[in-house]
Protein backbone atom coordinates (compact mmCIF):
# COMPACT_ATOMS: atom_id res chain seq x y z
CA UNK A 1 0.00 0.00 0.00
CA UNK A 2 1.26 3.63 -0.78
CA UNK A 3 1.53 6.33 2.07
CA UNK A 4 0.86 9.48 0.98
CA UNK A 5 3.36 11.46 2.49
CA UNK A 6 2.50 14.77 1.24
CA UNK A 7 -1.13 15.84 1.55
CA UNK A 8 -2.96 18.72 0.18
CA UNK A 9 -7.04 18.99 1.20
CA UNK A 10 -9.25 21.20 0.01
CA UNK A 11 -6.80 23.69 0.41
CA UNK A 12 -7.71 27.46 -0.15
CA UNK A 13 -5.90 30.85 0.60
CA UNK A 14 -7.48 34.11 0.42
CA UNK A 15 -5.46 37.18 0.66
CA UNK A 16 -7.01 39.96 2.62
CA UNK A 17 -10.57 40.38 0.83
CA UNK A 18 -9.17 40.68 -2.32
CA UNK A 19 -6.85 37.48 -4.11
CA UNK A 20 -7.64 33.45 -4.14
CA UNK A 21 -4.25 32.71 -4.51
CA UNK A 22 -5.50 29.14 -3.74
CA UNK A 23 -8.93 27.49 -4.55
CA UNK A 24 -10.13 24.18 -2.78
CA UNK A 25 -6.94 22.32 -4.08
CA UNK A 26 -6.74 18.37 -3.21
CA UNK A 27 -3.60 16.47 -4.33
CA UNK A 28 -1.00 14.27 -2.52
CA UNK A 29 2.78 12.56 -3.19
CA UNK A 30 3.37 9.24 -1.99
CA UNK A 31 6.90 8.33 -0.58
CA UNK A 32 9.56 7.99 -2.97
CA UNK A 33 7.97 9.79 -5.50
CA UNK A 34 9.33 13.03 -7.59
CA UNK A 35 6.56 15.26 -7.80
CA UNK A 36 6.57 18.75 -10.11
CA UNK A 37 4.24 21.05 -9.03
CA UNK A 38 3.36 23.08 -12.28
CA UNK A 39 1.55 26.45 -13.63
CA UNK A 40 1.69 29.85 -15.21
CA UNK A 41 2.39 32.88 -13.32
CA UNK A 42 0.22 33.35 -10.53
CA UNK A 43 -1.15 30.07 -10.29
CA UNK A 44 -1.11 29.27 -6.55
CA UNK A 45 2.11 26.96 -6.77
CA UNK A 46 4.36 29.11 -4.35
CA UNK A 47 1.34 29.63 -1.55
CA UNK A 48 0.92 26.16 -1.85
CA UNK A 49 4.14 25.45 -1.04
CA UNK A 50 4.25 28.21 1.74
CA UNK A 51 1.17 26.78 3.76
CA UNK A 52 2.69 23.65 3.20
CA UNK A 53 5.37 24.59 5.36
CA UNK A 54 3.99 26.52 7.71
CA UNK A 55 4.77 29.95 6.58
CA UNK A 56 1.18 31.05 5.48
CA UNK A 57 -1.95 30.02 7.49
CA UNK A 58 -4.64 28.37 4.85
CA UNK A 59 -8.19 30.47 4.64
CA UNK A 60 -9.85 26.77 4.35
CA UNK A 61 -8.32 23.19 4.10
CA UNK A 62 -5.14 22.08 5.45
CA UNK A 63 -1.97 20.45 4.16
CA UNK A 64 -0.38 17.42 5.41
CA UNK A 65 3.06 16.20 6.05
CA UNK A 66 3.46 12.19 7.38
CA UNK A 67 -0.47 12.65 8.36
CA UNK A 68 0.23 15.71 10.44
CA UNK A 69 -1.63 18.41 9.83
CA UNK A 70 1.29 21.17 9.34
CA UNK A 71 0.45 24.29 11.43
CA UNK A 72 3.48 27.30 12.03
CA UNK A 73 7.00 25.79 13.17
CA UNK A 74 5.36 22.44 13.13
CA UNK A 75 7.89 19.57 14.52
CA UNK A 76 7.39 17.74 11.35
CA UNK A 77 8.96 20.56 9.65
CA UNK A 78 12.55 18.75 10.53
CA UNK A 79 12.24 15.83 8.13
CA UNK A 80 11.72 18.60 5.08
CA UNK A 81 14.41 20.10 3.20
CA UNK A 82 13.12 23.45 1.59
CA UNK A 83 14.37 25.99 -0.81
CA UNK A 84 11.35 28.67 -1.28
CA UNK A 85 11.78 31.01 -4.46
CA UNK A 86 15.36 31.68 -3.90
CA UNK A 87 18.30 30.19 -1.45
CA UNK A 88 18.67 33.57 1.62
CA UNK A 89 21.01 33.78 3.90
CA UNK A 90 22.47 36.48 6.28
CA UNK A 91 24.68 38.37 4.41
CA UNK A 92 27.30 39.32 7.06
CA UNK A 93 28.47 35.93 7.55
CA UNK A 94 30.39 33.19 6.08
CA UNK A 95 28.82 30.09 3.63
CA UNK A 96 29.43 27.69 6.39
CA UNK A 97 28.53 30.57 9.30
CA UNK A 98 24.97 30.14 7.82
CA UNK A 99 24.57 26.46 7.73
CA UNK A 100 26.12 26.25 11.00
CA UNK A 101 24.08 28.55 12.59
CA UNK A 102 20.35 27.65 11.07
CA UNK A 103 21.04 23.74 11.87
CA UNK A 104 22.05 25.20 15.49
CA UNK A 105 18.61 27.06 15.79
CA UNK A 106 17.05 24.09 15.59
CA UNK A 107 18.73 22.41 18.42
CA UNK A 108 20.01 19.60 17.06
CA UNK A 109 23.99 18.76 17.17
CA UNK A 110 26.30 19.48 14.67
CA UNK A 111 27.71 16.49 14.33
CA UNK A 112 24.07 15.03 13.19
CA UNK A 113 23.63 17.64 9.92
CA UNK A 114 25.87 15.24 7.63
CA UNK A 115 27.09 18.63 6.77
CA UNK A 116 30.04 16.75 4.18
CA UNK A 117 27.07 15.63 2.21
CA UNK A 118 25.68 19.06 2.14
CA UNK A 119 28.83 20.64 1.49
CA UNK A 120 30.20 17.96 -1.18
CA UNK A 121 27.01 19.36 -3.26
CA UNK A 122 27.60 22.90 -2.76
CA UNK A 123 30.62 22.43 -4.56
CA UNK A 124 31.64 26.69 -3.28
CA UNK A 125 35.71 25.36 -2.44
CA UNK A 126 37.19 28.11 -0.30
CA UNK A 127 34.22 30.09 -0.51
CA UNK A 128 32.31 28.76 1.85
CA UNK A 129 34.32 30.56 4.39
CA UNK A 130 33.85 33.84 2.26
CA UNK A 131 30.99 35.91 3.37
CA UNK A 132 27.74 35.21 1.41
CA UNK A 133 27.26 38.64 0.15
CA UNK A 134 30.04 38.39 -2.07
CA UNK A 135 28.80 35.28 -3.84
CA UNK A 136 27.07 34.98 -7.33
CA UNK A 137 23.01 33.89 -7.52
CA UNK A 138 24.42 30.52 -8.23
CA UNK A 139 26.79 30.31 -5.57
CA UNK A 140 23.50 31.32 -3.12
CA UNK A 141 21.44 28.83 -4.69
CA UNK A 142 23.99 26.24 -4.41
CA UNK A 143 24.17 27.16 -0.98
CA UNK A 144 20.77 26.31 -0.48
CA UNK A 145 20.74 23.39 -1.74
CA UNK A 146 23.36 21.90 0.76
CA UNK A 147 21.06 23.67 3.71
CA UNK A 148 18.09 21.69 1.90
CA UNK A 149 20.35 17.99 2.29
CA UNK A 150 21.48 19.25 5.96
CA UNK A 151 20.29 16.71 8.31
CA UNK A 152 19.02 14.12 5.57
CA UNK A 153 16.05 15.38 5.09
CA UNK A 154 13.06 12.55 4.28
CA UNK A 155 10.93 14.87 1.74
CA UNK A 156 12.32 17.74 -0.34
CA UNK A 157 9.58 20.93 -1.40
CA UNK A 158 11.87 22.71 -3.91
CA UNK A 159 10.56 25.76 -5.72
CA UNK A 160 12.59 26.91 -8.98
CA UNK A 161 15.26 25.34 -7.28
CA UNK A 162 17.72 26.15 -10.49
CA UNK A 163 16.95 30.12 -10.75
CA UNK A 164 19.92 31.05 -10.82
CA UNK A 165 22.05 28.22 -12.58
CA UNK A 166 24.14 28.16 -15.38
CA UNK A 167 23.17 25.03 -17.80
CA UNK A 168 25.75 22.79 -15.98
CA UNK A 169 24.30 23.55 -12.63
CA UNK A 170 20.83 22.85 -13.44
CA UNK A 171 22.30 19.49 -14.44
CA UNK A 172 24.00 19.11 -11.32
CA UNK A 173 20.69 19.78 -9.62
CA UNK A 174 18.73 17.63 -11.62
CA UNK A 175 21.19 14.63 -10.98
CA UNK A 176 21.16 15.70 -6.99
CA UNK A 177 17.08 15.31 -7.13
CA UNK A 178 17.66 12.11 -8.59
CA UNK A 179 20.26 10.92 -6.46
CA UNK A 180 18.26 11.88 -3.02
CA UNK A 181 14.61 10.43 -4.54
CA UNK A 182 16.96 6.86 -5.41
CA UNK A 183 18.04 7.12 -1.61
CA UNK A 184 14.17 7.09 -0.68
CA UNK A 185 13.46 10.78 -0.36
CA UNK A 186 9.98 12.09 -1.69
CA UNK A 187 10.38 15.27 -3.57
CA UNK A 188 7.54 18.54 -4.45
CA UNK A 189 9.35 20.10 -7.30
CA UNK A 190 7.45 23.23 -8.63
CA UNK A 191 9.92 24.66 -11.93
CA UNK A 192 8.82 26.95 -14.64
CA UNK A 193 11.03 24.52 -17.17
CA UNK A 194 8.80 22.04 -18.11
CA UNK A 195 11.53 19.84 -20.13
CA UNK A 196 13.27 19.57 -16.29
CA UNK A 197 10.12 18.51 -14.80
CA UNK A 198 9.86 16.48 -17.90
CA UNK A 199 13.05 14.71 -16.91
CA UNK A 200 13.62 14.35 -13.35
CA UNK A 201 9.65 14.03 -12.15
CA UNK A 202 7.80 10.68 -11.72
CA UNK A 203 4.75 12.78 -11.43
CA UNK A 204 2.83 16.07 -11.89
CA UNK A 205 0.18 17.88 -10.41
CA UNK A 206 -1.24 21.17 -12.94
CA UNK A 207 -2.34 24.20 -11.19
CA UNK A 208 -4.13 27.43 -12.55
CA UNK A 209 -5.68 30.32 -11.38
CA UNK A 210 -5.29 28.64 -7.39
CA UNK A 211 -7.16 25.44 -8.57
CA UNK A 212 -6.20 22.27 -9.74
CA UNK A 213 -6.41 21.46 -13.21
CA UNK A 214 -5.12 17.73 -13.25
CA UNK A 215 -2.48 15.73 -11.74
CA UNK A 216 -1.03 12.05 -12.18
CA UNK A 217 1.95 10.41 -13.66
CA UNK A 218 3.80 12.69 -16.63
CA UNK A 219 3.44 9.95 -19.18
CA UNK A 220 -0.36 9.61 -18.31
CA UNK A 221 -0.51 13.45 -18.70
CA UNK A 222 2.24 13.94 -21.22
CA UNK A 223 -0.35 10.80 -23.25
CA UNK A 224 -3.03 13.61 -22.93
CA UNK A 225 -1.90 16.18 -25.56
CA UNK A 226 0.31 15.98 -28.67
CA UNK A 227 2.21 18.38 -31.22
CA UNK A 228 3.66 17.91 -34.50
CA UNK A 229 6.70 19.16 -36.11
CA UNK A 230 6.61 20.59 -39.68
CA UNK A 231 8.93 21.72 -42.32
CA UNK A 232 7.23 23.01 -45.40
CA UNK A 233 8.01 24.85 -48.29
CA UNK A 234 5.47 28.05 -47.69
CA UNK A 235 5.53 28.46 -44.05
CA UNK A 236 2.95 31.31 -44.28
CA UNK A 237 0.48 29.03 -46.64
CA UNK A 238 1.00 26.14 -43.95
CA UNK A 239 -0.10 27.96 -40.63
CA UNK A 240 -2.89 29.30 -42.97
CA UNK A 241 -4.32 26.46 -43.76
CA UNK A 242 -3.88 24.23 -40.66
CA UNK A 243 -5.14 27.00 -38.76
CA UNK A 244 -9.01 26.19 -40.79
CA UNK A 245 -8.67 22.76 -38.91
CA UNK A 246 -10.68 22.02 -35.67
CA UNK A 247 -8.10 19.65 -34.19
CA UNK A 248 -5.32 22.31 -34.74
CA UNK A 249 -4.91 24.17 -31.19
CA UNK A 250 -2.29 26.37 -31.82
CA UNK A 251 0.61 27.25 -34.32
CA UNK A 252 4.24 28.40 -32.86
CA UNK A 253 7.01 29.19 -35.19
CA UNK A 254 10.39 27.36 -34.74
CA UNK A 255 12.41 28.24 -37.40
CA UNK A 256 12.68 26.70 -39.86
CA UNK A 257 9.81 24.76 -39.09
CA UNK A 258 6.33 25.34 -37.24
CA UNK A 259 5.17 23.42 -33.89
CA UNK A 260 1.48 22.84 -34.18
CA UNK A 261 -0.16 22.09 -31.07
CA UNK A 262 -3.62 19.28 -31.78
CA UNK A 263 -5.97 17.64 -29.17
CA UNK A 264 -6.32 14.29 -30.39
CA UNK A 265 -6.98 13.11 -34.65
CA UNK A 266 -4.14 11.49 -36.98
CA UNK A 267 -1.28 13.47 -37.69
CA UNK A 268 -1.89 12.58 -41.17
CA UNK A 269 -4.97 14.77 -41.59
CA UNK A 270 -2.33 17.56 -41.34
CA UNK A 271 -0.41 16.38 -44.40
CA UNK A 272 -3.24 15.83 -46.07
CA UNK A 273 -4.45 19.08 -45.84
CA UNK A 274 -1.02 20.30 -46.49
CA UNK A 275 -0.68 18.52 -49.37
CA UNK A 276 -4.37 19.15 -50.84
CA UNK A 277 -3.39 22.75 -50.79
CA UNK A 278 -0.35 22.36 -52.64
CA UNK A 279 2.34 23.01 -50.17
CA UNK A 280 5.22 20.57 -50.31
CA UNK A 281 5.58 18.51 -46.51
CA UNK A 282 9.76 18.46 -46.07
CA UNK A 283 9.49 17.05 -42.35
CA UNK A 284 7.05 15.95 -39.87
CA UNK A 285 8.29 14.50 -36.67
CA UNK A 286 5.71 13.55 -33.62
CA UNK A 287 5.89 15.19 -30.51
CA UNK A 288 4.52 14.24 -26.85
CA UNK A 289 6.05 16.78 -24.42
CA UNK A 290 5.18 18.02 -21.29
CA UNK A 291 5.24 21.48 -22.43
CA UNK A 292 2.60 20.65 -24.98
CA UNK A 293 0.36 18.51 -22.39
CA UNK A 294 1.17 21.29 -20.00
CA UNK A 295 -0.20 24.39 -22.40
CA UNK A 296 -3.25 22.02 -23.75
CA UNK A 297 -4.19 21.16 -20.09
CA UNK A 298 -4.11 25.36 -19.14
CA UNK A 299 -5.40 26.42 -21.89
CA UNK A 300 -8.09 24.13 -21.65
CA UNK A 301 -9.13 24.98 -18.17
CA UNK B 1 17.67 24.55 25.76
CA UNK B 2 15.70 25.31 22.42
CA UNK B 3 15.28 28.89 23.65
CA UNK B 4 18.97 29.18 24.56
CA UNK B 5 19.82 27.89 20.65
CA UNK B 6 17.91 30.27 19.35
CA UNK B 7 19.23 33.09 21.67
CA UNK B 8 22.71 32.04 20.73
CA UNK B 9 22.44 31.98 16.83
CA UNK B 10 20.61 35.72 17.04
CA UNK B 11 23.74 36.89 19.53
CA UNK B 12 26.00 35.73 17.03
CA UNK B 13 24.40 37.03 13.87
CA UNK B 14 24.25 40.57 16.12
CA UNK B 15 27.72 40.52 17.11
CA UNK B 16 29.35 39.74 14.07
CA UNK B 17 27.51 42.79 12.13
CA UNK B 18 29.78 45.55 10.80
CA UNK B 19 26.95 47.99 11.69
CA UNK B 20 26.68 47.01 15.27
CA UNK B 21 29.85 47.95 15.52
CA UNK B 22 29.94 51.06 13.72
CA UNK B 23 27.08 52.11 15.86
CA UNK B 24 29.12 51.48 18.94
CA UNK B 25 31.90 53.18 17.29
CA UNK B 26 29.88 56.22 16.57
CA UNK B 27 28.71 56.41 20.31
CA UNK B 28 31.95 55.86 22.14
CA UNK B 29 33.26 58.95 20.11
CA UNK B 30 30.89 61.71 21.24
CA UNK B 31 32.28 61.43 24.76
CA UNK B 32 35.81 62.14 23.55
CA UNK B 33 34.26 65.02 21.29
CA UNK B 34 32.95 66.74 24.13
CA UNK B 35 36.14 66.19 26.17
CA UNK B 36 38.24 67.63 24.01
CA UNK B 37 35.77 70.87 23.55
CA UNK B 38 35.08 71.20 27.02
CA UNK B 39 39.16 71.15 27.37
CA UNK B 40 39.43 73.76 24.71
CA UNK B 41 36.60 75.61 25.86
CA UNK B 42 35.74 75.35 30.29
CA UNK B 43 31.95 76.11 30.67
CA UNK B 44 31.83 79.00 33.13
CA UNK B 45 29.65 78.55 36.44
CA UNK B 46 26.92 81.10 35.25
CA UNK B 47 26.74 79.91 31.76
CA UNK B 48 25.65 76.71 29.77
CA UNK B 49 24.44 74.73 32.28
CA UNK B 50 24.78 73.00 35.34
CA UNK B 51 25.49 69.27 34.13
CA UNK B 52 28.30 70.32 31.49
CA UNK B 53 29.71 72.79 34.35
CA UNK B 54 30.06 69.84 36.94
CA UNK B 55 31.23 68.06 33.57
CA UNK B 56 34.18 69.97 33.31
CA UNK B 57 35.13 69.74 37.15
CA UNK B 58 35.40 66.10 38.01
CA UNK B 59 35.54 63.15 35.06
CA UNK B 60 33.21 61.34 36.85
CA UNK B 61 30.47 63.33 35.71
CA UNK B 62 31.33 63.88 32.18
CA UNK B 63 29.60 60.51 31.39
CA UNK B 64 26.05 61.75 32.45
CA UNK B 65 26.84 64.44 30.63
CA UNK B 66 27.29 62.15 27.42
CA UNK B 67 24.54 60.29 28.34
CA UNK B 68 22.35 63.28 28.15
CA UNK B 69 22.73 64.54 24.97
CA UNK B 70 23.45 61.57 23.06
CA UNK B 71 19.60 60.66 24.79
CA UNK B 72 18.30 63.36 22.60
CA UNK B 73 18.91 62.18 19.36
CA UNK B 74 21.96 59.82 18.69
CA UNK B 75 21.58 56.94 21.20
CA UNK B 76 17.66 56.80 20.14
CA UNK B 77 18.41 56.34 16.89
CA UNK B 78 20.74 53.56 17.75
CA UNK B 79 18.40 51.77 19.93
CA UNK B 80 15.32 51.82 17.34
CA UNK B 81 17.96 50.71 14.89
CA UNK B 82 19.09 47.56 16.87
CA UNK B 83 14.63 46.74 17.49
CA UNK B 84 13.63 47.62 14.31
CA UNK B 85 16.21 45.83 12.56
CA UNK B 86 15.37 42.46 14.37
CA UNK B 87 12.43 40.56 12.98
CA UNK B 88 11.77 43.02 9.35
CA UNK B 89 15.79 42.65 8.72
CA UNK B 90 15.87 38.91 8.35
CA UNK B 91 12.48 39.20 6.42
CA UNK B 92 14.02 41.74 4.14
CA UNK B 93 17.55 39.39 3.38
CA UNK B 94 14.70 36.46 3.28
CA UNK B 95 16.26 34.24 5.84
CA UNK B 96 13.04 34.70 7.96
CA UNK B 97 11.21 32.11 6.24
CA UNK B 98 14.09 29.72 6.42
CA UNK B 99 14.54 30.12 10.38
CA UNK B 100 11.31 29.21 11.01
CA UNK B 101 10.85 26.28 8.27
CA UNK B 102 14.37 24.77 10.77
CA UNK B 103 11.49 24.71 12.52
CA UNK B 104 11.54 27.78 15.31
CA UNK B 105 8.64 28.48 16.62
CA UNK B 106 7.44 31.80 16.33
CA UNK B 107 7.33 32.67 19.97
CA UNK B 108 10.51 31.80 20.53
CA UNK B 109 12.04 33.38 17.85
CA UNK B 110 10.27 36.42 18.98
CA UNK B 111 11.30 36.20 22.21
CA UNK B 112 15.24 35.72 21.12
CA UNK B 113 15.65 38.32 19.12
CA UNK B 114 13.88 41.06 21.67
CA UNK B 115 16.53 40.01 24.29
CA UNK B 116 18.96 40.52 21.76
CA UNK B 117 17.59 43.39 20.74
CA UNK B 118 17.62 44.93 24.18
CA UNK B 119 21.29 43.97 25.15
CA UNK B 120 22.42 45.56 22.27
CA UNK B 121 20.48 48.74 22.96
CA UNK B 122 21.87 48.25 26.70
CA UNK B 123 25.41 47.55 25.71
CA UNK B 124 25.53 51.41 23.93
CA UNK B 125 24.11 52.70 26.48
CA UNK B 126 26.98 51.66 28.56
CA UNK B 127 29.40 52.04 26.40
CA UNK B 128 28.17 55.48 26.13
CA UNK B 129 28.84 56.07 30.24
CA UNK B 130 32.10 53.79 30.35
CA UNK B 131 33.73 55.53 27.14
CA UNK B 132 32.74 59.02 29.30
CA UNK B 133 34.31 57.54 32.36
CA UNK B 134 37.60 56.78 31.07
CA UNK B 135 37.42 59.91 28.68
CA UNK B 136 36.78 61.67 32.22
CA UNK B 137 39.35 60.84 34.57
CA UNK B 138 41.87 60.77 31.91
CA UNK B 139 40.68 64.39 31.07
CA UNK B 140 39.00 66.28 34.15
CA UNK B 141 40.27 63.67 37.32
CA UNK B 142 38.05 62.07 39.22
CA UNK B 143 37.94 64.43 42.17
CA UNK B 144 34.51 64.37 44.25
CA UNK B 145 32.46 67.36 43.85
CA UNK B 146 32.47 70.61 46.00
CA UNK B 147 31.35 73.69 44.88
CA UNK B 148 29.81 76.78 46.17
CA UNK B 149 29.34 79.64 44.06
CA UNK B 150 26.58 82.04 45.28
CA UNK B 151 23.23 79.73 45.01
CA UNK B 152 24.87 77.00 43.37
CA UNK B 153 26.00 74.97 46.06
CA UNK B 154 27.09 71.55 46.02
CA UNK B 155 29.48 68.30 47.24
CA UNK B 156 29.05 65.21 46.89
CA UNK B 157 31.87 62.48 47.40
CA UNK B 158 33.13 60.27 44.81
CA UNK B 159 31.14 57.03 45.95
CA UNK B 160 27.78 58.74 45.87
CA UNK B 161 28.78 60.24 42.24
CA UNK B 162 29.46 56.96 40.99
CA UNK B 163 26.51 55.73 42.57
CA UNK B 164 23.99 58.28 40.92
CA UNK B 165 25.93 57.56 37.87
CA UNK B 166 25.03 53.67 38.05
CA UNK B 167 21.13 54.63 38.45
CA UNK B 168 21.42 56.89 35.95
CA UNK B 169 22.55 54.40 33.23
CA UNK B 170 20.46 51.59 34.45
CA UNK B 171 17.32 54.13 34.22
CA UNK B 172 18.64 55.32 30.54
CA UNK B 173 19.00 52.01 29.47
CA UNK B 174 15.56 51.29 30.96
CA UNK B 175 13.96 54.31 29.11
CA UNK B 176 15.43 53.48 25.97
CA UNK B 177 14.00 50.06 26.25
CA UNK B 178 10.31 51.63 25.21
CA UNK B 179 11.95 52.59 22.09
CA UNK B 180 13.45 49.41 21.03
CA UNK B 181 10.05 47.72 22.00
CA UNK B 182 8.11 50.10 19.61
CA UNK B 183 10.17 49.88 16.83
CA UNK B 184 10.23 45.76 17.92
CA UNK B 185 6.45 45.51 17.53
CA UNK B 186 6.67 47.96 13.96
CA UNK B 187 9.36 45.38 13.08
CA UNK B 188 7.20 42.14 13.26
CA UNK B 189 4.62 43.89 11.37
CA UNK B 190 6.80 45.42 8.33
CA UNK B 191 9.05 43.53 5.91
CA UNK B 192 10.85 47.32 5.95
CA UNK B 193 13.29 47.58 8.03
CA UNK B 194 13.51 51.00 7.45
CA UNK B 195 9.98 51.83 8.49
CA UNK B 196 10.47 50.15 12.02
CA UNK B 197 13.55 52.31 12.71
CA UNK B 198 11.83 54.98 11.90
CA UNK B 199 8.77 54.54 13.88
CA UNK B 200 11.08 53.95 17.14
CA UNK B 201 12.24 57.45 16.18
CA UNK B 202 9.19 58.51 15.11
CA UNK B 203 7.62 58.02 18.47
CA UNK B 204 10.18 59.68 20.62
CA UNK B 205 10.02 62.69 18.82
CA UNK B 206 5.95 62.51 18.74
CA UNK B 207 6.18 61.74 22.60
CA UNK B 208 8.62 64.96 23.08
CA UNK B 209 6.44 66.90 21.31
CA UNK B 210 3.40 66.12 22.61
CA UNK B 211 5.17 66.45 26.19
CA UNK B 212 5.56 70.31 25.23
CA UNK B 213 1.97 71.01 25.04
CA UNK B 214 1.04 71.85 28.54
CA UNK B 215 -2.69 72.24 27.65
CA UNK B 216 -2.60 68.44 27.44
CA UNK B 217 -3.00 67.80 31.13
CA UNK B 218 -2.62 64.80 32.47
CA UNK B 219 -2.34 62.87 29.41
CA UNK B 220 1.45 63.97 29.44
CA UNK B 221 2.47 61.45 32.31
CA UNK B 222 1.59 58.99 30.34
CA UNK B 223 3.95 59.67 27.46
CA UNK B 224 6.23 57.30 26.69
CA UNK B 225 9.23 60.21 27.48
CA UNK B 226 7.59 62.29 29.91
CA UNK B 227 10.24 61.21 32.43
CA UNK B 228 12.96 60.26 30.15
CA UNK B 229 15.40 63.24 31.82
CA UNK B 230 14.09 61.95 35.89
CA UNK B 231 17.30 61.08 36.13
CA UNK B 232 19.52 64.70 36.14
CA UNK B 233 18.68 65.91 39.05
CA UNK B 234 19.85 62.71 40.36
CA UNK B 235 23.03 63.54 39.19
CA UNK B 236 23.34 67.16 39.11
CA UNK B 237 21.68 67.91 42.46
CA UNK B 238 21.65 64.40 44.36
CA UNK B 239 17.89 64.64 44.67
CA UNK B 240 16.24 60.82 44.34
CA UNK B 241 12.69 62.47 42.15
CA UNK B 242 10.09 60.07 42.43
CA UNK B 243 9.62 60.45 38.91
CA UNK B 244 11.99 57.75 38.52
CA UNK B 245 10.07 55.33 39.51
CA UNK B 246 7.13 56.27 37.53
CA UNK B 247 9.52 56.66 34.77
CA UNK B 248 10.34 53.15 35.55
CA UNK B 249 6.70 51.78 35.95
CA UNK B 250 6.15 53.85 33.15
CA UNK B 251 8.59 52.19 30.67
CA UNK B 252 7.62 48.73 32.19
CA UNK B 253 3.85 48.99 30.73
CA UNK B 254 5.40 50.03 27.59
CA UNK B 255 7.33 47.60 26.94
CA UNK B 256 5.28 44.76 27.96
CA UNK B 257 2.59 46.41 25.44
CA UNK B 258 4.69 47.07 22.61
CA UNK B 259 6.24 43.26 22.94
CA UNK B 260 3.17 41.46 23.42
CA UNK B 261 1.24 42.96 20.23
CA UNK B 262 4.96 42.53 18.63
CA UNK B 263 4.75 38.57 19.74
CA UNK B 264 0.43 38.48 18.98
CA UNK B 265 0.87 39.95 15.38
CA UNK B 266 3.84 37.82 14.39
CA UNK B 267 2.14 34.96 15.43
CA UNK B 268 -0.98 35.37 12.87
CA UNK B 269 1.09 36.91 10.58
CA UNK B 270 1.74 35.01 6.49
CA UNK B 271 5.24 35.23 5.84
CA UNK B 272 5.77 36.27 2.24
CA UNK B 273 9.26 37.35 1.89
Amino acid sequence: MTEAVVEIIGLSKRFGAGVLAVDDLTFSVERGQVCGLLGPNGAGKTTCLRVLLGLVRPTGGEARIFGERIRPSSDQLRRVGTLIESAAFVPHLSGMRNLRLWWDAGGDKWADADVDTALAIADLGSAIDRKVKTYSQGMRQRLGLARVLLGRPEVLVLDEPTNGLDPGEMREVRQLVRRVSEAGATVLFSSHILAEVEQICTHAVVMDKGKLVAAGSVDALIGSAGAVYLEVDDVEAAKRVLGELPMVRRIDDEAPGIAVAIDGGPRSELVAALVRAGIAVETVTARRRLEDAFLGLVEAF
Amino acid sequence: MLTTAVLRTELVKNLRRPRTYVAYGILMLIPIIMAVAIQLNPPSVTGEGRLLYLASQTGLILPAFALRVTSFLLLVIIVALFGGDAIAGEASWGNLRYILMRPVRRGRLVFAKFVVAVFCAWVAVFLVVVTGLVVGVIFFGSDPINISFGFFSFSESTGDILAHLGVATVYVAWSMTGVVAFSFMVSCMTDVPFGAILAGVGLYFTSQILDQITSLGNIRYVLPTHYFDAWVDLVTRGVWHSDLWRGAGLQLGYVLLFALIGLWWFKRKDILS
